[in-house]
């Protein structure tokens, strides 16, 4: 293996794929453009939505009349911007009525009897509302708020009647208060966000330059011009592995800075108008990620470069890729998602799950040393277990030339099997 | 007195490979020859005769099974990079990167393959100059015609200088034009003292080009020497006359023709192991 070969090939490869209008879309701006974008969209949209439905006219029929005295409950709903009240519809029409669409909520005043409640001189309100319709349910919740601030009211004002302090009428109070910090809001969102897209994005980001590097050589039929170049095969496969890699990275850190600066300029502004949200990122982290996302991009591009480099056209590479990499990537991704724990010794030996909960903790200022050392060597004793595989691999030269048909199972059944003609050493 | 030292030596090479249908096949079986320097050595053989896969074995895309071949004094098998060193191969299946200029082409591969590095910026100029593609150099390789790229792939198999050059098939998929250009640039770096081994399927180009002609078939090598030796030996004097000799009495006289582009058309049960003379 030459050191100035591999530069070279490297170097080479590069310029290459940032001429390569899929892979510069793929591997740089989807990271760098794809959350900013999509944070936008969605929040715009969602205030959108919010502001039109808020706009909306609550459409609520009322069915019976409340008991004596409590005509004023009557008046408050009349009185509630954004509500339209509806008069002499019976129940089941009106119920008809909110199934078409045409309604939005029914306040039924049941007798007292009726309804078998316990205490004769009390009513029930029983609101009737469409709950798949968010407009009904918007409704739902206006008269509920007319009827507990009447109930309240009302309350206070047989309490004085009745000689009842208010100190005495109100035996305690339960309040709540959020001890967490608005960095703290903040670095549970980012290390959702980052641990998630992180790996994804260095998935993303590995994927085409590895099916590009191996299996589109040979279907642009450079493969065996670089096979006649005098770089020894140690050094071409070093070369495109450490490309692949540092596309993976690149896609990667270039996603983490994205959703950090978009966080921070979209979201903190929607979500913390009075200040309650901040991103930030413990200084430690970065070096932790960085670790992360590099052990990964190594893992994933030996994993990927393995399979691509049996098929012969870019369709069978990406064919040969992308079941492998939603079962391995996926899932064990989801698996370090769980935010009810951190790192655990059985979670550090999970590929892709302990990198994905390392980040996660290292975000949130968990630094557990000695499961993050144990998930970088899982991570290292896979990525020499994947280079090995290639060497032994790459040490059959019809897989060079790129024979059975793109098939790793033909390769496993003609070269595997019983009969080995073909092998020669590496 | 001086003896010319071969530059290109292939003793007994066999290659053999395993299909799943056809069981063992040796595409290569026990093939000798030598080349000098300055020499254009022809292999002339029908499609599948063991042509690329010989000469895919003195460039060390392949390994052999048997025998020795080396270049420039290096075993292909002990020391393969020094051999690609200097080795120049084109092919059919030798394409170009499609992303890199002209220029950034001949500059990767004159590094890639060891020309001296204060060396490489003239070397590229001079070769830019040589085969007139000044114009377009500075165009990605996708971009150009099949002529031009046809240019742009020779001068990448020369950049960096090499004594020993292949062509496997050159002319394959190239107009007359194209072609008649190709046979003009290897000839021309013939009498510049590299040797050239240059296989095809078409007589009429071997018949022009080589100094020397080996006849391949089955994997074997049934003649060598130059056009008029082999005239003399056979009694023929058109290499296809030749060429349909030395098949015919390996193959046996019937069922054996040649196709219009020199594909041989035969009537034996296929995957049927030559038998008889060499």
């Amino acid at each position: 293996m030459n050191v100035k070969d591999i530069w070279i090939l490297y170097t080479m490869e590069l310029r290459c794929a940032l001429r390569e209008r899929a892979i510069v879309v793929y591997s740089i701006l989807l990271p760098i453009f794809l959350y900013p974008v999509m944070l936008w969209v969605m929040f715009t949209a969602m205030t959108f939505i919010q502001g039109v439905t808020e706009g909306f006219t609550s459409r609520v029929a009322l069915v019976g009349e409340p008991p004596e005295g409590h005509g004023a409950l009557v008046d408050s709903l009349d009185a509630t911007a954004g509500v339209e009240l509806r008069r002499g519809v019976g129940e089941e029409e009106a119920v008809r009525l909110i199934q078409r669409g045409e309604l939005d909520a029914v306040a039924s005043f049941e007798d007292p009897e009726a309804a078998g409640q316990a205490l004769a001189a009390n009513f029930r309100i029983l609101v009737l509302y469409d709950g798949s319709d968010g407009r009904s349910r918007m409704a739902r919740d206006r008269l509920e708020e007319v009827v507990a601030g009447y109930r309240s009211h009302w309350m206070d004002q047989e309490a004085v009647a009745r000689g009842v302090d208010e100190e005495a009428r109100v035996l305690f109070l339960l309040a709540r208060e959020d001890t967490s910090t608005k960095e703290d809001l903040g670095a549970m969102l980012l290390a959702m966000m980052i641990s998630l897209f992180l790996i994804i994005m260095v998935a993303v980001g590995c994927f085409y330059p590895a099916v590009d590097t191996t299996a589109g050589e040979r279907e642009r039929s450079t493969w065996e011009t670089l096979m006649t170049t005098s770089a020894s095969r140690a050094s071409v496969v070093t070369a495109k592995y450490l490309y692949v890699a540092t596309m993976g990275v690149a896609a990667g850190l270039l996603n983490v800075a994205a959703i950090f600066l978009s966080m921070g300029a979209i979201l903190a502004p929607i979500m913390g108008d009075a200040g309650e949200i901040s991103f930030r990122i413990p200084p430690l982290a970065i070096p932790v990620m960085m670790a992360g996302a590099v052990g990964l991009a190594l893992l994933l591009s030996a994993g990927m470069m393995i399979l691509a480099s049996f098929a012969r056209t870019f369709k069978d590479g990406q064919a040969m890729i992308q079941p492998v990499y939603v079962v391995a990537v996926l899932i064990p991704l989801f698996l370090g998602q769980q935010t009810d724990r951190t790192l655990t010794p059985e979670i550090a030996l999970i590929p892709i799950a302990n990198v994905a909960m390392m980040i996660r903790d290292a975000i949130g200022g968990v630094f557990l040393w000695p499961l993050i050392l144990q998930t970088l060597l899982v991570n290292l004793v896979l990525v020499a277990l994947c280079l090995w595989l290639a060497r032994f691999i790459l040490g059959f030269e019809d897989v060079l030339l790129g024979s059975f048909d793109g098939s790793f199972w033909r390769f496993a059944k003609a070269r595997l099997g019983p009969r080995r003609a073909g092998k020669e050493p590496a | 007195m001086t003896t010319i030292q071969a530059t290109v030596e292939v003793q007994d090479l066999r290659k053999s490979f395993f299909d799943e249908s056809r069981g063992e096949v040796r595409a290569v079986d026990g093939v000798s020859f030598s080349c000098r320097p300055g020499e254009v050595f022809g292999l002339l053989g029908a499609n599948g005769a063991g042509k690329t896969t010989t000469l895919r074995v003195l460039s060390t895309v392949l390994r052999p099974t048997g025998g020795t071949a080396s270049v420039m004094g290096h075993d292909v098998l002990a020391q393969p990079e020094a051999v690609r060193k200097n080795l120049g191969f084109y092919s059919a299946s030798t394409a170009l990167y499609p992303r890199l200029t002209g220029r950034e082409t001949l500059e990767f591969f004159a590094r890639i393959n060891s020309y001296p590095p204060e060396r490489v910026a003239g070397r590229v100029e001079a070769l830019i100059d040589r085969f007139g593609i000044r114009e377009y150099a500075g165009a990605r390789v996708e971009k150009l015609s099949t002529g031009m790229k046809q240019k742009v792939s020779i001068a990448r198999t020369i950049a960096h200088d090499p004594p020993v050059l292949i062509f496997d098939e050159p002319t394959v998929g190239l107009d007359v034009l194209n072609a008649l250009e190709m046979a003009k640039m290897i000839r021309e770096l013939g009498g510049e003292g590299k040797t050239i081994l240059y296989s095809s399927h078409i007589m009429s180009e071997v018949e022009k080009l080589c100094d020397r002609i080996g006849i391949i078939h089955r994997g074997q090598l049934l003649a060598l020497g130059t056009l008029e030796s082999l005239r003399e030996a056979t009694g023929q004097h058109y290499l296809e006359d030749i060429f349909i000799h030395y098949v015919t009495r390996t193959e046996g006289s019937e069922g054996v023709g040649i196709g219009a582009m020199g594909e041989l058309q035969e009537a034996s049960p296929a995957g049927e192991r030559p038998r008889g003379a060499r």
